[in-house]
């Protein structure tokens, strides 16, 4: 009768085995199966247009726009020198990489701008009762809901010579005659700004409102200055919303297109500018892709330092 | 020391001003473990937070060694504070919220480290000081939040009520843990409370408070045994409060009369009252239980109620003039049973209103 306890180990275990190897394949499975939906999107909506760009960039451009299916690497040749028309010999050009200085001058410090104007903001909604802030967030949001390209006019209309700033000032006798305000970096800059500033109080306000301000009252009570309170409390514990305003302002202040058009007058080319006229009436696909390109290495680039600096520096004693 | 000298606090402006604390007078002796004691919106953390200088005050001064410190901001105080929330800084390790206090006072670093490391020894938290605050229990965070206001050798330490967050039994250990601390450490330490008991049993002197004034102050001795005020004897401990005619003063005992019974020789929480209906103090443990018709009984009732609590039970009983007393008593009564109470005269304090 004791022998019917005594099942052959040796079968158990192997079906055992067998039965977990199913269930590990059908798991994989499902596995795929859930993961397929956000693999496509980001594959057909990410992936692959880049693949179309990387792919034009190593092309030859078409006479009359589009590609010739030729290889080349000229494009990328061309973002730094400058082919002479009669023997063929490279010379050193800097003016695209002048481009991409003013741009990223520019995109710098539009960055700069709306954290100073923006960390304020944040603070302000973040510090009121909690049944008030949805208020100022509408408020803050509220642009939003009109087209940029309509904001963008509205500014042009504000700074142009004839003016509401202008009006304004020279009504209370501040100037004679008008300043020349558009067609200016000073009016990019001001358009960039204010078209994204809400991308930079809102990280900012989504991190302190999680915020503790019993904090601020502990590190006063423990000898900090307002200044050094801002510095060792606010700053640090408030970073990762910080960078991610960074991040949101910087890049597309980066390729931002409409807004130098319009405010720049398309005087002194942009990136974006420099990358819609090479798809336009310059009919070189291939470096637009390229130029299109370099800016994303670029970007990705100084993302990757800075997010290494920010998280060294987070380990560290200071 | 700490002089509070009639300090008055407003909120608000106008017509919509809340007045917390009401031209406030005390003095907090060097070297004591002071408690301020009252319920809820009685004016103790608002008193507790204009002596820390997240408040100033509307009227009034405040002195620490016969320095006025009324108006000073909290960091140019030498006075740290243990928050109810803790309040430690997330970001940092324990280490370097200990140490924040000094380094934020420019201190050598090898002094700060070597506080840290004697302020986590001094909380038994010595091997938690690279963790990160998150990783740590209530009860450790606390540990950490004594830690780090007691590091830069505040001469004042206050603590807005500190152990209302941990439960009973951490809260019991946390009790001798702060009298040990304030022991070694010599520190005047304010402590704010709403919990009677914890007051009793932690205080050299406590200050009874309510409704922004102070109405009481004295050792727990004093608070428990000859409460001044009606408010006070209510507040602490089980107090049962009955009524009696006050017929006169004999130096500084009273004399007092209950319904029609003897007169009584009494102490008193004033020898200014005017003859005529008065309320007396009488503590449950004072009271023993008799027959309804024996002559010691000073006051007669029937049993209401009666609760079993283990090393004995607690009998209400109501007296003829409707006031219900709480007895404690080792073998309960009927219920609906009369009764006759009779207590120790000397355990007897009249009150003011």
């Amino acid at each position: 009768m004791s022998s019917a306890v005594h099942i052959p180990s040796t079968d158990a275990a192997t079906s055992l085995r067998a039965a977990q190897a199913a269930r590990a394949r059908q798991a994989r499975r499902t596995r795929l199966f859930l993961l397929a939906p956000a693999l496509g999107v980001i594959g057909v909506f990410g992936l692959f247009p880049l693949s179309i760009a990387l792919v034009y960039s190593f092309l030859e451009p078409g006479t009359y726009g589009g590609v010739e299916w030729v290889f080349s690497y000229d494009a990328y040749v061309q973002f730094l020198f400058e082919r002479d028309i009669f023997d063929d010999t490279l010379a050193f050009n800097s003016a695209y990489l002048q481009i991409f200085g003013r741009s990223f001058g520019l995109a710098v410090t539009t960055m700069i701008g709306t954290l100073i104007l923006g960390f304020p903001v944040a603070y302000f909604i973040a510090a009121r009762p909690p049944e008030q802030r949805n208020f100022w967030l509408f408020a803050i949001t509220l642009p939003f809901w009109t087209n940029l390209l309509i904001r963008t006019y509205s500014m042009l209309l504000i700074v142009r010579d004839e003016g509401f700033v202008n009006l304004m000032l020279m009504k209370i006798g501040f100037i004679d005659k008008p300043l020349e305000m558009l067609y200016t970096d000073g009016a990019v800059l001001a358009g960039l700004i204010y078209s994204y500033l809400p991308f930079m109080i809102l990280p900012i306000y989504a991190s302190l409102e999680k915020f503790d301000f019993s904090l601020l009252e502990a590190g006063h009570d423990l000898y900090a200055s307002r200044t050094q309170v801002f510095r060792h409390i606010i700053v640090p514990i408030t970073r990762p919303g910080i960078i991610a305003g960074c991040v949101l302002v910087l890049i597309p202040a980066l390729g931002a297109y409409i807004t130098p058009e319009l405010l720049g007058g398309g005087k002194k080319l942009m990136i974006g500018n420099l990358i819609a006229l090479q798809f336009g009436s310059g009919r070189n696909w291939p470096f637009g892709a390229a130029a299109a390109l370099i800016l994303m290495a670029v970007v990705l680039i100084a993302l990757l330092i800075s997010l290494r600096a920010g998280s060294s520096k987070e380990g560290g004693h200071d | 020391m700490i002089d509070v000298k009639h300090v008055t606090k407003r909120f608000g402006e106008g017509q919509t001003a809340v007045t917390a604390l009401r031209d406030i007078s005390l003095t907090i002796p060097e070297g004591s473990f002071f408690t301020l004691l009252g319920p809820s919106g009685c004016g103790k953390t608002t008193l507790l937070r204009l002596i820390a200088g997240f408040e100033l005050p509307t009227e009034g001064e405040i002195t620490l060694d016969g320095d006025s410190i009324g108006h000073l901001a909290p960091n140019n105080r030498p006075v740290n504070t243990v928050f109810q929330s803790y309040a430690l800084f997330p970001h940092m390790s324990v280490a370097r919220n200990v140490g924040f206090g000094l380094e934020m006072l420019k201190r050598p670093k090898a002094e700060i480290e070597a506080t840290i490391h004697e302020m986590l020894e001094l909380v038994q938290l010595g091997e938690f000081a690279s963790r990160r605050v998150d990783q740590l229990s209530g009860g450790q965070q606390q540990r950490v939040a004594l830690a780090r206001a007691l590091a830069p050798r505040p001469k004042v330490l206050l603590l807005d009520e500190p152990l209302s967050a941990l439960d009973l039994k951490l809260r019991k250990g946390m009790q001798s843990e702060l009298k040990r601390l304030q022991n070694e450490t010599g520190i005047t330490f304010v402590f704010v409370t709403h919990d009677q008991s914890e007051a009793l049993a932690m205080s050299d002197q406590i200050a009874v408070m309510s409704a922004g004034a102070v109405r009481q102050v004295g050792t727990p001795e004093e608070i428990y045994t000859a409460p001044q005020s009606r408010f006070v004897a209510d507040f602490i401990g089980d107090t049962n409060i009955v009524s009696a005619t006050l017929l006169g003063f004999e130096g500084d005992k009273a004399s007092i009369r209950f319904g029609e019974g003897t007169p009584l020789t009494v102490q008193t929480a004033s020898t200014s009252l005017k003859p005529g209906a008065v309320h007396v103090a009488l503590r449950p443990e004072t009271i023993d239980v008799v027959d309804e018709g024996a002559d010691r009984a000073l006051l007669r009732g029937a049993v209401v109620d009666s609760t079993y609590f283990g090393a004995g039970s607690q009998m209400l009983v109501r007296l003829d003039d409707g006031v219900a007393v709480l007895v404690q008593v080792a073998t309960p009564r009927a219920i609906g049973a009369r009764v006759g109470l009779e207590c120790d005269t000397s355990m007897l304090h009249v009150l003011e209103d």
